[in-house]
């Protein structure tokens, strides 16, 4: 879907002489994304101020983004889609709920086991499927959610429908953070998931893994074994899913079965792709459009998610990249417009 | 396992799983990709019917052409304004056909939540006989309904696939496309076909299975899977291996939560799945080629 290899127009000349320069500039490209995204981070937290509505809003989008990232390790980047979302995030959730309430350990615990149960599971899953095309994955992971939801629903110690609620306040290290403060980590937690999932997207592992996406052959012919690197890519997301359901558990104070239902898992596909699958800060775009649109926007009530998905079909077919994706080639236009004609970036 | 209305049950479900599982294949038989919007296609189905008939007062065969029709053209448009564009522009990598049909399918839910209402509407009875009963047990005008369906379109399909001129070309695309192609075969027209026909089969498959429990929007994702799982189970060897796929499934469906209570239904399915993906996901019957 990327890297359309520029062709040179004249057919005459022999082999265009081999590229030295990687064609982004990385380290750059990274870092100012980063800059960026803070800067409407703390935009965000400014509107936010102290209005409850508003900081829930944000929680929401927050957990959104952190879902979509999650979804974007495996899908966009090596290109396997898993739609065990909303199973992943509960675990995490109901890791933190049940370290809270069950156990005397501290709840960090809570937020470091969800992880590593729900990238147990992915890989789990992605074992069952791993020489099979991606419509096995999709189904798969689709009855694994309705199983796990079921699970949560009549097991005792999850509290049933009901659910968990009333937690122990989080407690880093002495440290008794007040709702604000817990308001601006999860802003900063997200920006800081983004900035690292760039920073991999542009590492040579990422740069394996999609070109793992693109040609599995040719990447299983240079020796590395891509059903274990499809395995990493799906325990990476899984664990970021789980992160994304801890944090709106603990800024919640409550938890049930159907906390994260399967239309947020649809909805997390088309984050990235309406925000721009160049880069996972297009995933948060897209978690803040979705949640404006669905959520914040009374006059759409319940057609919010129809418009999403209609949307969404839309910008498949006739805008592939996304937000980011143009409004990063306005930026190129405006720059080429601004600076006197000297040459042309590659 | 002796209580023949049980039996009775699980025929009625594997019916219903063979015929969305057929509609896979006719779709995977000429396009090489699973297209998971069949569920709310069949959703469309019965539930546009029903709607019809119930809060517009329509004549009830007038609302079950117009189902049909609908549907029908709900799978073209799927492969004529999504999957062909997209997969166009992609090239021939599953990703986007996936995305596609996932998006598709979501779509179709919602916008059937917006236009026909977010609750469970009653299907409507296409056969007006009295139940049929011996002993104790009771076969409905629609279980003998869908059962008669279901076989004459099985027969039906297996002598289409085989003999019609269309059917033979459906399987030489499904094939190898690009063979296909170079040999000057309408790929577009077959693909569209199979496309309009699996959308013929899953609006008859909603339609007679919605008055055992009713159809609502959100219906088509279940269904979506339940076929699939059949297709998996059953493999695709011939014509008539999705139907006992689906007589498979729909035993199971049956009997483990009459016997082990309802919650285990589901984890069944995931344990089905995970087995039969992990280690024989051609199917029970599957095609062997010699090379």
């Amino acid at each position: 879907m990327t890297m359309n290899g520029s062709s040179s127009p004249a057919p005459v000349e022999v082999a265009p002489p081999p590229r030295h320069r990687p064609p982004w500039p990385s380290g750059l490209q990274a870092n100012g994304s980063l800059g960026l995204g803070v800067l409407a981070a703390i935009g965000l937290l400014v509107w936010v101020g102290v209005n409850g509505y508003k900081q829930t809003l944000l929680v929401t989008a927050a957990t959104y983004a952190l879902i979509a990232l999650g979804m974007y390790v495996p899908f966009v980047l090596a290109g396997s889609l898993s739609l065990a979302y909303g199973a992943y995030a509960s675990i995490g959730g109901y890791a933190v709920a049940l370290i809270s309430t069950e156990t005397g350990l501290p709840l960090w615990f809570g937020w470091l086991i969800g992880p590593v149960i729900a990238a147990v599971a992915a890989v789990v899953l992605g074992l069952a499927t791993r020489r099979l095309s991606g419509f096995y994955l999709v189904a798969v992971t689709l009855l694994f959610s309705e199983a796990f939801q079921n699970y949560l629903s009549n097991a005792s110690f999850t509290g049933g429908n009901a659910g968990l609620a009333s937690f122990r306040s989080l407690d880093v290290f002495g440290w008794h953070p007040s709702n604000e403060q817990l308001i601006i980590a999860s802003a900063a937690v997200v920006c800081v998931v983004a900035f690292l999932l760039n920073r991999l997207r542009l590492s040579p592992w990422g740069i394996v893994v999609r070109s793992m996406r693109e040609v599995p052959s040719a990447v299983e012919a240079a020796g590395t074994r891509v059903p274990i690197l499809n395995l990493v890519a799906l325990a990476m997301g899984a664990g970021i899913g789980a992160l994304a359901g801890a944090l709106f558990t603990q800024m919640s104070g409550s938890i049930q079965p159907n906390t994260f239902t399967l239309n947020l898992v649809f909805l997390a596909i088309f984050m990235p792709i309406i925000g721009g699958t160049g880069t996972p800060w297009g995933a948060v775009l897209g978690a803040l459009i979705v949640v404006e649109l669905t959520l914040n926007l009374p006059s759409l009530h319940t057609s919010g998610t129809l418009l999403v998905s209609l949307g969404v079909l839309l910008i498949m077919l006739v805008a592939p990249r996304g937000v980011l994706g143009y409004l990063d080639t306005g930026r190129k236009e405006l720059m080429r417009a601004l600076t006197p004609t000297k040459g042309t970036d590659g | 396992m002796t209580d023949p209305q049980l039996w009775i049950s699980a025929a009625e479900l594997g019916c219903f799983f063979g015929l969305l599982a057929l509609s896979y294949y006719v779709v995977l038989a000429g396009t090489g990709f699973f297209n998971f919007a069949i569920g709310p296609y069949a959703m469309v189905g019965g539930l546009s019917a029903a709607w019809l008939v119930l809060e517009h007062g329509f004549e009830l065969w007038l609302a079950v052409a117009i189902a049909v029709v609908a549907t029908m053209a709900l799978a073209a448009v799927t492969e004529l304004a999504v999957v062909r564009p997209v997969q166009r522009r992609s090239g021939r990598s599953e990703l986007p056909a996936l995305v596609a049909v996932t998006a598709v399918l979501f779509a179709i839910e919602q916008l059937a939540g917006v236009i026909f209402g977010y609750t469970t509407l009653p299907g409507q009875e296409l056969l007006n006989i009295q139940p049929i009963t011996f002993g104790t047990s009771v076969i409905l005008p629609s279980d003998l309904l869908l059962g008669i369906v279901t076989i004459v379109v099985f027969g039906g399909m297996a002598l289409w696939v085989r003999l019609s001129r269309t059917g033979r070309l459906l399987r030489a695309v499904g094939d190898s496309r690009d063979a296909a192609a170079l040999l000057g075969l309408p790929v577009n027209r077959i693909r569209l076909v199979a496309f309009v026909l699996s959308g013929l089969l899953a609006a008859v498959a909603g339609l007679l299975f919605a008055p055992k429990a009713g159809v609502s929007s959100t219906s088509g994702l279940d269904w979506a899977l339940s076929g699939f799982l059949a297709l998996v189970v059953g493999g695709t060897a011939t014509v008539w291996a999705p139907l006992i796929g689906g007589l498979i499934l729909g035993a199971l469906q049956v009997f483990i939560p009459f016997y082990f209570g309802g919650p285990s239904l589901s984890y069944l399915l995931l344990v089905l799945a995970i087995v039969f993906f992990a280690f024989r996901p051609q199917g029970i019957f599957a095609r062997r080629v010699r090379v």
